[in-house]
């Protein structure tokens, strides 16, 4: 029976076709994984298993996997630019994986074909923005999934706490030219995200596009070059994360004593809103937001 | 910037190499070119090789053709033809093009369903979206369902996809004897090709009497006897302020058997004809004037 409340407001409930609950993993290629662990290290991740098959990592911390994946015959890994790392990827927690690979593929999403060896798990993915895939998986409630692809860094602890309680936040996706409207169109159509208007805004980096996930729990931002750019300058990628903390200033501060450099300009405004590390190893940066 | 830059030949009309054709564009003072599948596969040196003498030419590709019968398909017929629409996709971007001519299905066994066509043909801008690619939906005016541009664009405003549009052929407006007066519903900005071509007769009252004159006998906007719909038909797009390329889609079985020169000296007229006696622009002047 529906209450009178709801009658009276007729709350429209967001859609969420394919049953999007957050984020289980994001994966970086590179062909310097070392390098690269030792950023993630500073961050706060910590190595917790390796692939049984191949050169992968998984990194935690808290709630969030972070998959480093230097497998060399990857295509992504070759596709790195002088062995800087690439955002290769995110895994969406999803109802049924299959389902939500069936449906974007109706769509008119592109299927990344499994390479899964033998008694590894095949997890269905698309081809995402660039060189990058989005990946869905639907058991993350029973069990783990690294359990079965990863064998665990002896004597590491398995789910190391978050530092200051970070969580992911969110994407930022880098994109073409005038191409807001496509890529909107296409998470709002594959996905069921919805954009947040433009008044609407978290952190210190308020460009571009908003959107949020259907579950609500994770955003994803796009941003166009600026218009005095070269081509070159507009290809698209996902080219940060973003981590959401309660006390900016305390994160900044822990990450500082950790080593963790972080961008001071006078454009951005810091204080409690959010901050964004320098950018190590060419391409990797991480943006802290505010967040309760 | 020059006269002839809004205008261009496609591949289509000139017989020879694709080397041959696009050096011939270039002398006739052409910046741009409308290329067909063919011309790529066909390359002596294969894909790759013919994607790079488009690049190394300096012409700018308007778009890439062509994409037939792909809406309204079920089962295994679908799925064979979203294969062959992601293949024409992997090509057009190799080219460099942005632009991805579909045209409206002649199959018998495609449904005249419409919430279907307008299924697929969102799938089909999904499908081109990752790349960038824009896909300009044109009407055949065989077309077994969609035969004039009016019900195109209403199936592109249903699917509401921001990288799909319509394209406008002059031949099948003339052909079809469909009025322009519709042109005002359309948003110019949807309009993502034009293509010009005018032909002999007054009348192509059957879908055989279309297919024959478009495949053999068509000819440059001006040299045809609707040469004053053809200015009108210019007219209403610059009025309704349609900013994007007209692009002779000239097939012609004379124009295949003349020197390459000498069918681009007739496209360099027809252009000259409309820039100057349809249109009146002017030459812009000189660089140094400043006043561009």
């Amino acid at each position: 029976m529906r209450t009178q409340t709801t009658d009276r407001e007729s709350i429209p409930e967001l859609p969420n076709r394919l049953g999007i609950e957050g984020i289980e993993f994001i994966e970086y290629a590179t062909s310097r994984p070392q390098a690269l662990g030792q950023v993630l290290e500073q961050m706060g991740f910590r190595p917790v298993a390796r692939h049984r098959s191949r050169e992968v990592t998984l990194y935690r911390q808290g709630s969030m996997n972070l998959i480093v994946n230097a497998n060399h015959e990857a295509a992504r890994v070759e596709l790195t630019q002088e062995g800087q790392p690439v955002l290769s990827a995110v895994a969406f927690r999803v109802r049924d994986a299959l389902k939500a690979h069936t449906r974007c593929l109706d769509l008119g999403a592109w299927s990344v074909p499994s390479h899964a060896q033998a008694m590894e798990l095949h997890i269905p993915a698309i081809h995402g923005p660039g060189s990058s895939r989005f990946y869905f998986v639907d058991r993350w409630r029973e069990f783990s999934i690294y359990d079965i692809d990863f064998n665990p860094i002896p004597t590491v602890e398995v789910k190391p706490p978050a530092l200051e309680g970070m969580g992911y936040f969110g994407v930022v996706q880098y994109i073409g030219a005038q191409r807001s409207a496509d890529w909107l169109t296409y998470f709002e159509h594959m996905f069921d995200f919805s954009p947040i208007p433009d008044e609407e805004r978290y952190g210190i980096l308020p460009k571009g596009k908003l959107m949020r996930s259907p579950c609500g729990q994770f955003l994803w931002q796009l941003i166009e070059p600026e218009p005095w750019m070269d081509v070159e300058d507009s290809g698209e990628c996902l080219q940060r994360i973003g981590l959401g903390v309660k006390d900016v200033a305390k994160a900044v501060q822990v990450l500082k004593a950790r080593g963790v450099e972080f961008v001071e300009s006078s454009r951005l405004h810091p204080e409690d809103r959010g901050a964004l590390t320098r950018s190590v190893l060419g391409s990797v940066a991480f943006e802290l937001v505010h967040q309760d | 910037m020059h006269m002839l830059d809004g205008y261009g030949m496609d591949t289509i009309t000139l017989a020879g190499s694709l080397e041959a054709k696009l050096s011939a564009m270039k002398a006739a003072g052409f910046s741009q070119v409308m290329l067909m599948a063919r011309d790529l596969v066909g390359h002596p040196g294969g894909v790759e090789s013919a994607a790079q003498a488009v690049r190394d030419s300096g012409l700018r590709p308007t778009g890439f053709q062509v994409l037939r019968d792909f809406e309204g398909l079920s089962g295994h017929l679908h799925d064979y033809k979203v294969d062959m629409a992601k293949s024409m996709l992997v090509m057009c971007q190799a080219v460099g093009s942005r632009v991805l001519l579909a045209c409206s299905s002649t199959s018998r066994h495609a449904t005249d369903e419409r919430e279907q066509i307008v299924r697929d043909l969102r799938k089909l801008a999904m499908l081109a979206l990752p790349l960038g690619i824009r896909v300009a939906y044109e009407a055949l005016s065989w077309g077994r369902t969609v035969n004039d541009y009016v019900t195109s664009w209403e199936l592109v405003e249903a699917a509401d996809c921001p990288n799909l549009g319509v394209g406008i052929d002059s031949f099948h407006i003339f052909a079809a004897r469909s009025p322009l007066d519709a042109l005002e519903d359309m948003d110019p900005e949807k309009i993502f090709l034009v293509q010009l071509s005018d032909f002999m007769w007054n009348e192509t009252p059957t879908f055989e009497d279309r297919i024959t004159t478009a495949r053999t006998f068509r000819v440059f906007p001006g040299e045809g006897v609707h040469s004053e719909q053809l200015a009108d038909l210019v007219m209403r797009l610059e009025r309704m302020g349609y900013q994007g390329d007209f692009s002779f889609e000239v097939f012609n079985d004379d124009y295949q058997q003349l020197p390459l020169s000498t069918v681009a000296e007739r496209a360099r007229r027809s252009a000259l004809w409309l820039h100057q006696d349809v249109l009146h622009r002017s030459a812009p002047l000189p660089d140094w004037t400043g006043s561009r």
